[in-house]
């Protein structure tokens, strides 16, 4: 398994894929950032007019570090279906023919890379925030929930990328797989949560803002969150069942 | 180490049959010339033998084993299978490094194979520039990574030019000498013609010869052109199949050169040429493989 893993890394770093898409979600986390550090409004009542921002908006600022899950999904995507789009699966499985390990292989590949990537992104999160909150007034940061974020963080893109490895295996045609991981998150989830209001914590991108600790709006209103436990529960088993339905679909694949 | 195919079907889902009831072996240690014109089931009959594909019933083994269950398989079998197989923005280098890594094959194995089939040079450009034939080269690399025992390649003479085609004719003859056996596909005779030494051809999936080259030629009957100012009495010689030729030739089938100018000499008959035509296999190749059936 070493040996695969090291081919998978070999993989990551010897096309442009990896480098272009952690500087896409570098460049969307920060932006996030500035714009909740100047965009952000001030506290419901101004009992202290020195603090233009509260407790609660200057943490979910930091808490802009869960938006490069979407890159990390689309990296493990990418990962496993970019294979079948360049027909380099056919000397992959040659090379390996028990499928199922190139699959966990990718899985333990892309979550070190996605741990990385968590870490990258916090740092930088965490310096950018700093320096452009000390230029407006606010309350003071929570470290403690800076950090709580760090760790929530790791986990949920870790767990993303592992899920966008099994989708990529289980749709291995490259578009189909971004597209409908896309609008799950960003359309069919939110529709089911407006219909079915106790739903949305339960559905995958859900249970990833309950893990980030992000406020739970789609856009059509905020959900209740899940604890952290729990909701990694909840990711970690659809990331098993397609996971499962991957390695089951892809051993019966014929590869022509 | 031996291929063998016994009663291989495969059928996709689509209700197309690429393979009906195929067998054939192929002998440790010799090029084997595997022939059919295009989407015969050459290709389906391969990624069989490869475990990419699944047969529908009989099996395909090497060495007595299907390809899935073999421990390190790139050290057992190469294999190359199209050319289109690489990531555009990644080096020859890189990819068989990837490919490397997974086998624990020291780097300077990879320089050594890419040497082999003369990508030295442009080991470190991006595979998306290449050429077909350097595709073609790097597929063969792939396939001697792993130092194997048996090489199976598809197609690999497509894209290579005259001087491409004749070196890989070298290789592998080299190969063989080295007792390696080599499986090696074509949809031209010509080809693989000087190179291999048994053939096996389908047609439309099925088996429709497998032995060797010269005993497919004896096959077809050998035709002796007769020239001469006064040849007519040869006509009558009874056992003899005598069809007029070009420019008042005779073309005599069913006996040899020697025996004619025997006969000739026998008669006094004036000859001015007797020459044996070897039976065209390409002709014959086609007709092997035509699926109309108007051949049979």
């Amino acid at each position: 398994m070493i040996a695969l893993v090291k081919s998978e890394f070999r993989k990551a770093f010897t096309t442009k894929l990896l480098i272009i898409l952690t500087l896409s979600a570098l460049a969307f986390v920060l932006l996030t950032v500035v714009l909740g550090v100047y965009l952000s409004p001030g506290p419901p009542s101004q009992e202290d007019v020195n603090t233009l921002m509260d407790s609660a908006v200057v943490t979910n600022i930091f808490a802009s570090v869960g938006g490069a899950s979407v890159f990390v999904l689309i990296l493990g995507i990418i990962a496993m279906s970019g294979e079948y789009r360049n027909q380099t699966i056919s000397s992959t499985f040659l090379a390996t023919p028990k499928r199922e390990l190139v699959i966990f292989a990718k899985m333990i590949t892309y979550s070190i890379l996605a741990f990385v990537i968590a870490l990258i992104m916090w740092i930088a999160t965490v310096v950018v925030a700093t320096v452009l909150l000390s230029t407006v007034e606010h309350a003071p940061i929570e470290w403690a929930a800076v950090f709580e974020i760090l760790g929530g963080a790791l986990l949920g893109l870790v767990l993303y990328a592992i899920l966008g490895v099994a989708i990529g295996a289980l749709i291995t045609n490259q578009v189909a797989a971004i597209v409908i991981a896309l609008v799950w998150i960003f359309v069919v989830e939110s529709l089911l949560t407006v219909f079915v209001d106790w739903i949305g914590k339960w559905l995958p991108g859900g249970a990833l803002n309950s893990i980030l600790q992000a406020t739970n709006n789609s856009g059509f209103g905020g959900t209740d969150a899940l604890s952290v436990q729990a909701a990694a529960l909840v990711l970690i088993a659809y990331t098993v069942i397609l996971a499962i339905a991957a390695v089951f679909m892809t051993n019966r694949k014929d590869i022509t | 180490m031996a291929i063998e195919v016994k009663n291989l079907t495969k059928s996709f889902g689509s209700g197309v049959t690429a393979v009906k009831d195929l067998s054939f072996s192929i002998a440790p240690g010799k090029v084997t010339g595997f022939l059919g014109p295009n989407g015969a089931g050459k290709t389906t009959t391969l990624r069989c033998l490869l475990g990419l594909v699944s047969p529908t019933s009989g099996s395909a083994t090497i060495d007595g084993q299907v390809y899935r269950e073999l421990e390190n398989p790139i050290s057992v079998v190469g294999a190359s299978l199209e050319a289109s197989g690489f990531h555009p923005a990644r080096s020859a280098r890189n990819h068989l490094r990837v490919l490397a890594a997974v086998a624990k094959i020291p780097d300077s194995r990879v320089d050594k194979v890419l040497h082999t089939v003369g990508l030295s040079e442009s080991a470190n450009r991006k595979v998306g520039g290449y050429s077909l034939g350097m595709r073609q080269r790097l597929a063969l690399a792939v396939a001697l990574l792993g130092d194997p025992k048996v090489l199976i390649l598809d197609e690999p003479a497509n894209g290579l030019d005259p001087e491409g085609i004749s070196w890989l004719r070298n290789f592998l003859r080299h190969q063989a000498g080295l007792g390696i056996t080599v499986l090696v596909s074509s949809h031209v005779l010509s080809e693989v013609q000087q190179t291999v030494d048994n053939v096996i051809i389908i047609r439309s999936g099925s088996l429709a010869y497998q032995g060797s080259l010269t005993s497919l030629s004896n096959g077809g009957l050998v035709e002796v052109v007769v020239r001469g100012p006064n040849i007519d009495p040869l006509k009558e010689v009874p056992g003899w199949s005598v069809h007029p030729g070009e420019g008042g030739s005779l073309i005599i089938t069913g006996v040899s050169a020697a025996e004619i100018g025997h006969r000739a000499f026998a008669e006094s008959i004036e000859l001015h040429e007797l020459r044996e035509k070897s039976p065209d296999l390409e002709a014959m190749f086609l007709e092997l493989t035509q699926t109309d059936g108007s051949s049979q």
